[in-house]
């Protein structure tokens, strides 16, 4: 299989078959954006054909993390150890494989973890909503699914030409529901679960449109709510240790019940990296998914 | 069993999972009443993690091969064995029974968490499915697979329940011969706790009428790469006041070993399987060609 020299039906075809290779491997969703897309939202270092030079498509796939079930247990520890499953990457990884190994075509996993502070060299969230797999949401700017709601998202570079998805026109948040809250109380589900004005780290408004008009999100205090138990805690705990003069209590607190939970946290056999899904919790995008016997 | 998927029965339902798990790796299987975690403390029974639970579906699986064991460098268990494949089966089965059969389900979070307290003990979820009875080591012993790792999942689906084994796997009939004999079982004698050891009991009517293990030691011994030793090593270095000595700790071997094991690479979290190298309740499977 060549994707060089093709058809406009061959390329169907062909965009059809990769689609249902990514949903074999485990993705709940798939879009394909060309990367042109990319050059009206990122500097130059960032677009896809940077990172592969000849890139023409990027192939996004999206899956759910946890099971329904997780979010539905009382215990928070749950959702926070079990909130990734890596299924995204599982499908993407495999699915880059079958595009080399099927086409003949180049193909790359996109480089999506940060590098420079949050940067990454390349951005999920933006290459899911121009594959038309979702649009950002009032929730910490969260890329929604119209069925799934929250998805894990990873993406595949490659120099195979494929027909592309069109991006969603109308916008996933807010839902019918949050417009109508918002009317109700001036705050969305999400905005009063973490509401900024109350210490959180969400605020905006809704257009007469029903759009989002304006979007508040306070991301460092976020970061240092959701990401606990991750890196960021582990070299906190680390900096407060190598400034604690006392050997007594430096060492309670390396042996301290909160400093293995960081190391675990970092430790791959944990995926403890985010701890606060409240704002996803109370989001009723892709709810009808979670509601289960 | 009466709030049944009309298309699908409790039975139909068991066989397909059962049936994925198994090709998915699963050596032993059980259901659990979720009903019978009286044992464990509260906040740590199935109804604690999943409201409305009506069955605790538990995987046997990954168990060190053949070759494994037969390998005379003792370093190459301590790389290669690990829990990993068992719990990625069970979210695999519980991603089955959500979109599938349409119940709940949630994978219990392997390993250990505040106050180094499991979620819910996958040794008491074992044992009340009916995969295994505990032994004096501690690990759960399957009567025919021995050791096995275990992963366990949390549904509302009602399933048929499995019933804790009647006959104890440990100690098996080698082990009550060997100790008619010898006062001890392979296990108490390659770590006798008399000597320095963890372990030690008497038999009585083919079962353990008393035991000890003493799970401290046990631990100060398996556990010398992971976490507690990264936590011990740091312990230790930034109490050094001697800058090349702290150095000399940071890139020793003993250390990295320790960032291998608690990072990415990920097999090295136990180090000491000698009770179990002993065990004869899988000997079977072990003897090969």
């Amino acid at each position: 299989m060549d994707g060089a020299h093709q058809s406009d039906g061959e390329a169907v075809l062909l965009g059809q078959r990769v689609k249902e290779a990514a949903l074999g491997y485990g993705a709940d969703v798939v879009g394909i954006a060309p990367t042109d897309r990319w050059d009206d939202f990122v500097p130059e270092g960032y677009r896809p054909y940077d990172l592969l030079p000849g890139a023409k498509s990027v192939i996004v796939v999206g899956a759910r993390g946890p099971t329904a079930g997780a979010w539905r247990s009382p215990n928070p520890r749950v959702m926070e150890v079990l909130g990734l499953d890596f299924a995204n990457d599982r499908a993407i990884a495999a699915l880059t494989g079958w595009v080399e190994t099927k086409t003949g075509h180049m193909a790359i996993q996109a480089p999506g973890l940060s590098v420079a502070g949050h940067q990454p060299p390349f951005s999920y969230m933006l290459a899911a909503v121009l594959s038309g797999l979702g649009t950002r949401s009032f929730a910490a700017n969260i890329v929604l699914n119209p069925r799934f709601g929250l998805l894990y998202y990873s993406a595949c570079i490659t120099t195979l030409e494929l027909p592309a998805d069109p991006m969603l026109e109308q916008d996933v948040c807010p839902a019918p529901m949050c417009v109508a809250t918002y009317k109700h109380i001036g705050k969305t589900p999400c905005m009063a679960a973490c509401s900024a004005d109350d210490g959180g780290c969400l605020d905006g408004s809704i257009g007469e449109d029903g759009r989002i008009e304006e979007v508040y999100y306070d991301r460092e205090r976020c970061v240092s709510r959701a990401m606990n138990f991750g890196p960021v805690a582990f070299q906190k705990v680390l900096a407060d240790l190598a400034a604690e003069d006392d050997p007594d209590t430096r060492r309670a607190k390396v042996h301290s019940d909160f400093f293995s939970r960081a190391c675990a946290g970092v430790a791959f056999y944990k995926e403890s990296v985010a701890q606060c899904f409240e704002c996803m919790r109370v989001c009723p995008v892709g709810r009808q998914e979670r509601k289960l016997k | 069993m009466t709030d049944q998927s009309p298309t699908v029965s409790a039975e139909a339902s068991r066989k397909l999972i059962e049936d994925t798990a198994r090709k998915g790796g699963a050596v032993v299987f059980g259901v659990a009443d979720p009903a019978r975690f009286s044992a464990a403390p509260p906040g740590h029974r199935p109804e604690d993690l999943l409201p409305g639970v009506r069955s605790v579906i538990v995987l046997g699986g990954a168990k060190p091969r053949a070759g494994d064991w037969a390998s005379p460098n003792f370093q190459h268990m301590e790389l290669s064995s690990t829990n990993d494949r068992v719990t990625a089966l069970a979210m695999k089965i519980a991603h089955l029974i959500e979109r599938e059969l349409g119940y709940y389900a949630l994978t219990v979070p392997p390993g250990v968490d505040e106050g180094q307290q499991p979620f819910i003990s996958l040794s008491l979820a074992a044992e009340l499915a009916g995969c295994g009875t505990r032994s004096l080591a501690g690990p759960v012993l399957h009567p025919e697979h021995g050791f096995t790792y275990f992963g366990a999942l949390l549904t509302t689906l009602p399933l048929p329940h499995d019933k804790p084994m009647e006959a104890p796997a440990c100690p098996a009939p080698d082990c009550v011969s060997m100790y008619e004999q010898s006062g001890r079982t392979p296990c108490t004698k390659v770590c006798d706790a008399a000597a320095g050891g963890c372990l030690s009991g008497r038999i009585e009517d083919g079962r353990w009428a008393e035991r000890q293990y003493d799970a401290g030691r046990c631990t100060a011994r398996v556990y010398n790469h992971w976490i507690p030793s990264f936590q011990k090593v740091l312990a230790d270095t930034l109490d050094e006041p001697d800058k090349d000595r702290r150095r000399m700790m940071l890139n020793s071997g003993l250390f990295t070993r320790t960032l291998w094991s608690m990072t990415y690479a990920n097999i090295s979290q136990g180090q000491c399987f000698e009770c179990i190298r002993v065990c004869p309740v899988d000997a079977r499977t072990r003897d090969l060609r």
